[in-house]
């Protein structure tokens, strides 16, 4: 017993090194009140570590804590894909002015921003119903003070606020979703649950009613239509910082459990060599998800036309990005799910890249309406290039990344069939582009309004931005590792 | 089936019983002498009637979930103190490390000023 | 035939030299807008001498098309190979290069126009650094396009012309540019979305074998996807004339037709050449439009030969309208950039007519016409531009006898105005000529032949109307003063007016570039169609 516990726990590293530079973070706040340099540094260092220990898991596969969590390529590629998120959210913080304001509670911000990381880490693992609603509740929990954490911004109090009650409600009913399948299989690990459901004659109408109740759980974390009024209102108040890592690594880790769940319990076990999944004998719950797909990215694309405020746009277009993505999932194919992971690479750094941008333009004017960036390409030749570029990349243009990832869902879609869902997703990026362009036209087709000096940013900033730049341009040009990667991560962990 | 429940029955019924009983008894044996201040819901406090929606100081919720926290290590603590010897030194760090975390959260608290009253 | 340079390829420096030019551009300073203009000079007018070169070294008989062996140039790297899952199979993707009969007239064209352009935009004084960083940007794409022979690497090209597009109209245009610029990016992308569902459809469908394993992989090969053969069968387009590849042909011809632009995808076109400066316009109308009549012939027709065939009388019909609905609009205009962009409408027809009669003569026509067209529509765009800059109007009916004013522009003008309808002599005339013959010879589009000719009589009268208002008759006091045209505007309007009259004295200069790989398109694409016929 003892010995399998610590065997155990070999494989917890990650999450081992997370708890304690929550801990630590808090305390070493105590002690050095007025350093939040110091805190960031700790955090980072904890995250760092983190990151560098799912490295030493990669081609690992089992399962952990009796069939709690798994340990597999599929888990370390999201586990990855968090950790960078979150370091690069750490380094955007230490040049937040929003975040630099509030320094004395630096302890609070960043052991959250570490709790949360944790949370999602466990998500990305999680083999087990119980587990599922555990982790997620740890991420939202940090997710909804976060949220508030610039609590003089009454919008930032309004967002938590709206944040706690929506998330109330749909963890509820993903609650009660599990426990209907619980009283169906008398599992709650999805090993069982797959058994039981494949084996025994289960009513298609209860399966029916908890699968929709589980998906609204999974849709509020992905921010999926109709379970995404939280995500604008929430982008819009949180700090910018937040926002930026809710909209990767909370979809990221929202996919990755949702994915788990619906490809470890719902399929008939195994894919075939063809890397095709088989669905539930006459549950077809890939259809639903079809729906919801092309409401998501419909929905979001029409909204985000309308608005004048950058991060409710970009929350808008994140809605519209889960909605594509989850096209990769209607597929019920490894493509499709290589797809989905090539895609959240290539969304991270775009999408970061383009909030890295909305921080700092409103560290400068204090203003993140759209209206603020008029002639901001020549108050700023960088910034705007900068923008060009990501905005192009979300679009889905080649020669950038966000090309590469559009591509990769397509060819999917193509190869099991899906043609009107692949035309339905096309449409909808030629839609995407006009709302995109509505800011680069701001920035470079109008001239500056008011104040109209150049602005400069410091080396440190610069290279962040480069960070996330050069990456979006090289994956558009040479691809083959991320997709090599990807390919290699769509491996879950199956008890055989 | 229904038969092994028969003692809940009787249970129920022996404390309805009771409770009515001794409210009745004490009716019939003590003095009676109303007031108007004896008549009213509350005999001594605050005056019962008017906008419920007070606010409170935010202390009383600090005590509260406070309360909450270190009530619930103590009912991980009290199993685990019976159960040492099977659990063995492995149920020593386990409950270490909990502790642990827990006094991370303490110190918070306290550093933070959560247990000062002014 | 190969010519390397500096040890890379002719093809590979002909596509990626204005990128150098660009970045130069971006690193020179600001306030040095002469070192920028001949930085963007230098770098078109290199790419201008290798295109003479290749037109020079040019092997006239090699056919090209769909045979790999009979390209030219051609340069071939594997750019991605990713081997990994079983179930994903390879993916491979080559940067595959190579020109024949039909890119080579547009190699040389895009170089020409962009050396041209450069010059056009003497005038630029708005952000110049930013202006020649993109038009440079805009010419690697416009040239990738034309040398690629791997479908993902013609997507990727196609696409990179659409930002620096939107930039220069939305930026360096007119007054409505901000419309202008955002219908045109809107309009191509939808139409290259399509392509590229389509692009994944033609990947999926074609395998070949791999000659070093022997395995088979799916390709985005162009010219494996024209031999039938290389059709798996049982995938999605695979088989003659069924529903799915009308559907992938349907795709991709909305994907060009948006380009050329074909009614009724043309409405962006005046909007876009109106409102953008000169230079620009003259890209547009002389590379950007033969864009989607080349995807047609390089991708369409030779992939789907026996829906081109079986629609070519849609075509045909498509084409008609496009003749006499861009003369008759032409005819309305009263402004003179918007009659000119009309008139490319109905031009297009005519390249149109020609590929719909699927013969030599027609085809012949298409091509030569398209070349011809771009150097006939850029000279008028840059005499649109001449006098906008002096006026700064374009309203025709506020024009009149600029004869006496400024006699040389008169006359360059009047070889490119008798050019655009067809006057025998120059080489407005060979093409169209070759375009009306190769459709009457087929007697289905006999009638539509027939009627396209009213085009002609109406492109004359609207072009002879339109010299009359604005050269002839009463001067005007108001432009008495107007200076005739100056050494940089004439730099860029002779050299068009000098190929203008050599193709229409002796049109085989460019011709016999052609001929072989067009009949080789033709039998090809013919015997293609004629598989159907077998099939029952």
């Amino acid at each position: 017993m003892g010995r399998q516990v610590l065997e155990n726990l070999s494989n917890f590293w990650p999450e081992t090194v997370l708890t304690i530079t929550v801990c630590v973070a808090i305390v070493a706040n105590l002690i050095f009140r007025k350093n939040a340099k110091l805190i960031s540094y700790i955090s980072l260092a904890g995250v760092l570590t983190a990151g560098f220990l799912v490295t030493r898991q990669i081609g690992m596969s089992q399962s952990v804590f009796s069939g709690m969590a798994a340990v597999d390529p599929f888990a370390v590629f999201f586990k990855l894909l968090i950790a960078t998120t979150s370091v690069v959210i750490i380094l955007f913080s230490m040049y937040s002015a929003e975040v630099q304001a509030t320094f004395k509670r630096a302890g609070e911000y960043y052991s959250l921003l570490a709790a949360l990381t944790l949370g999602m880490f466990l998500m990305a693992g999680a083999t087990n119903l119980l587990m599922m609603v555990l982790a997620m509740e740890l991420t939202s929990l940090s997710s909804y003070i976060l949220a508030g954490y610039t609590k003089e911004a009454p919008d930032s109090s309004e967002a938590s606020l709206k944040y706690i009650i929506y998330g109330a409600l749909s963890s509820g009913l993903m609650l009660y979703g599990i426990s209907i399948i619980f009283g169906l299989t008398g599992a709650t690990d999805v090993y069982g649950v797959n058994r039981a459901l494949v084996s025994g004659q289960t009513s298609y109408i209860a399966l029916l009613v908890a699968s929709i109740l589980i998906i609204a759980g999974f849709g509020y974390k992905i921010s999926a239509v109709p379970f995404h009024f939280w995500t604008p209102d929430v982008y819009e108040g949180a700090p910018v910082t937040i926002t930026a890592f809710l909209s990767v690594a909370s979809k990221a880790a929202g996919f990755a459990m949702m994915i788990r769940f619906f490809f470890m319990t719902l399929t008939v076990g195994a894919p075939l060599s063809d890397g095709t999944w088989l669905a539930l004998q006459g549950f077809e719950w890939n259809k639903i998800l079809a729906i919801l797909s092309v409401l998501t990215m419909t929905l979001g694309n029409l909204v985000a036309v309308w608005q004048n405020n950058l991060k409710r746009l970009l929350a808008y277009s994140s809605i519209a990005h889960a909605g594509y993505m989850l096209m990769g999932v209607v597929v019920l194919s490894d493509k499709g799910l290589a797809a989905v992971l090539i895609y959240f690479v290539v969304y991270l750094f775009m999408n970061l890249g383009a909030f890295y941008v909305v921080m700092l333009v409103a560290n400068k004017t204090g203003s993140e309406d759209i209206d603020s960036y008029k002639g901001m390409g020549y108050r700023s030749p960088l910034i705007g290039v900068a923008m060009v570029i990501f905005f192009i990349s979300l679009t889905g243009l080649p020669p950038t990344a966000g090309f590469i990832g559009k591509l990769f869902l397509f060819v999917a879609l193509l190869d099991a069939k899906w043609i009107w869902l692949a035309v339905v997703g096309a449409i909808n990026s030629v839609v995407s582009l006009y709302y995109y362009v509505r800011v680069l036209r701001n920035m470079f087709l109008r001239d500056p309004e008011g104040d109209a000096g150049l602005i400069r940013f410091s080396p440190g900033q610069v290279i962040i931005l480069l960070v996330l730049l050069i990456p979006t341009l090289l994956f558009g040009i040479y691809y083959a590792p991320i997709v090599e990667f990807a390919n290699a991560s769509v491996l879950m962990f199956r008890i055989q | 089936m229904i038969e092994q429940y028969y003692p809940i029955f009787v249970m129920i019924a022996g404390g309805v019983v009771f409770g009515v009983l001794m409210g009745k008894v004490n009716e019939f044996l003590g003095p009676s002498r109303p007031t108007e201040e004896k008549s009213s819901t509350y005999e001594s406090g605050m005056e019962p009637i008017k906008t419920a929606r007070e606010r409170f100081s935010i202390k009383f919720y600090m005590v509260a979930m406070l309360f909450i926290i270190f009530d619930i290590e103590v009912v991980f603590l009290y199993p685990w103190a019976v159960s040492y010897k099977q659990l063995g030194i492995q149920g020593f760090v386990t409950m270490f490390v909990f502790i642990a975390v827990l006094l991370v959260g303490y110190i918070y608290v306290w550093r933070k000023g959560a247990l000062e009253w002014d | 035939m190969e010519l390397h340079v500096l040890g890379v390829g002719v093809l590979t420096w002909l596509t990626f030299l204005p990128i150098i030019g660009m970045v130069a551009v971006l690193v020179l300073p600001k306030n040095n807008p002469a070192a920028v203009k001949w930085t963007a000079a230098v770098a078109t007018f290199l790419q201008l001498v290798l295109a003479a070169i290749l037109f020079v070294m040019f092997n006239k008989s090699m056919a090209g098309i769909n045979d790999a062996a009979s390209m030219q140039f051609v340069e071939r790297f594997k750019w991605i190979d990713i081997q990994s899952q079983s179930w994903f199979g390879r993916i491979q993707i080559e940067y595959f290069m190579g020109i024949d009969g039909l890119s080579g007239p547009m190699v040389l064209l895009t170089a020409l126009i962009s050396f041209i352009a450069v010059f056009a935009s003497w005038n630029i004084e708005k952000a110049l650094k930013g202006y020649m960083a993109m038009l440079l940007l805009l010419d690697t794409g416009m040239m990738g396009v034309f040398v690629s022979l791997d479908f993902f690497l013609f997507y990727v090209f196609w696409e990179v012309m659409l930002l620096p597009m939107y930039f220069l109209i939305g930026v360096w245009g007119g007054p409505r540019r901000e419309y202008a610029a955002i219908k045109f990016f809107l309009y191509t992308l939808l139409g290259s979305v399509l392509m590229l569902l389509a692009m994944i459809a033609l990947y999926f469908s074609v395998a070949i074998t791999d000659p070093a394993t022997g395995e088979k992989i799916h390709t985005f090969n162009m010219l494996a996807m024209m031999n039938p053969a290389n059709f798996e069968p049982g995938s999605l387009l695979y088989g003659f004339g069924t529903y799915w590849r009308y559907l992938a042909y349907i795709a991709l011809f909305i994907g060009f037709a948006i380009k050329v632009p074909i009614f009724p995808f043309h409405t962006w076109l005046p909007d876009a050449h109106v409102e953008a400066p000169t230079a620009i316009s003259v890209i547009l109308a002389g590379v950007l439009l033969k864009m989607g009549t080349y995807g047609l012939l390089r991708v369409s027709y030779p992939m789907f030969p026996e829906i081109a065939t079986a629609t070519a009388w849609y075509l045909a019909l498509l084409a008609f309208i496009n003749i006499v609905y861009g003369a008759l609009c032409a005819m309305a205009q009263k402004d003179f950039k918007k009659l000119i962009a009309y008139s490319s409408i109905s031009h297009m027809g005519i390249v149109l007519l020609g590929m719909a009669a699927l013969n030599t003569q027609g085809m012949l026509g298409a091509v030569f016409q398209m070349f011809n067209h771009g150097t006939i529509t850029a000279m008028l765009f840059l005499i649109v531009g001449v006098i906008y800059d002096r006026a700064h109007t374009r309203d025709l009916d506020a024009f009149g006898g600029l004869a006496l004013t400024m006699p040389k522009y008169t006359g360059i003008m009047t070889v490119a105005f008798f050019a655009a309808l067809g006057l025998p002599g120059l080489s407005g005339f060979i093409s169209e000529a070759f375009a009306f013959l190769g459709a009457f010879q087929v007697d289905k589009l006999r009638i539509i032949t027939i009627a396209s000719t009213l085009g002609i009589v109406l492109t004359a009268a609207y072009m002879l109307w339109t010299l009359q208002r604005v050269f002839l008759g009463q001067p005007n006091e108001k432009w008495a003063k107007l200076p005739d045209i100056n050494p940089v505007e004439t730099f860029t309007l002779v050299p068009l007016a000098v190929i203008v009259l050599v193709l229409g004295i002796y049109p085989s200069f460019m011709l016999d570039m052609m001929t072989t790989s067009l009949n080789h398109l033709v039998d090809f694409v013919s015997r293609g169609g004629a598989a159907v016929a077998m099939i029952p």
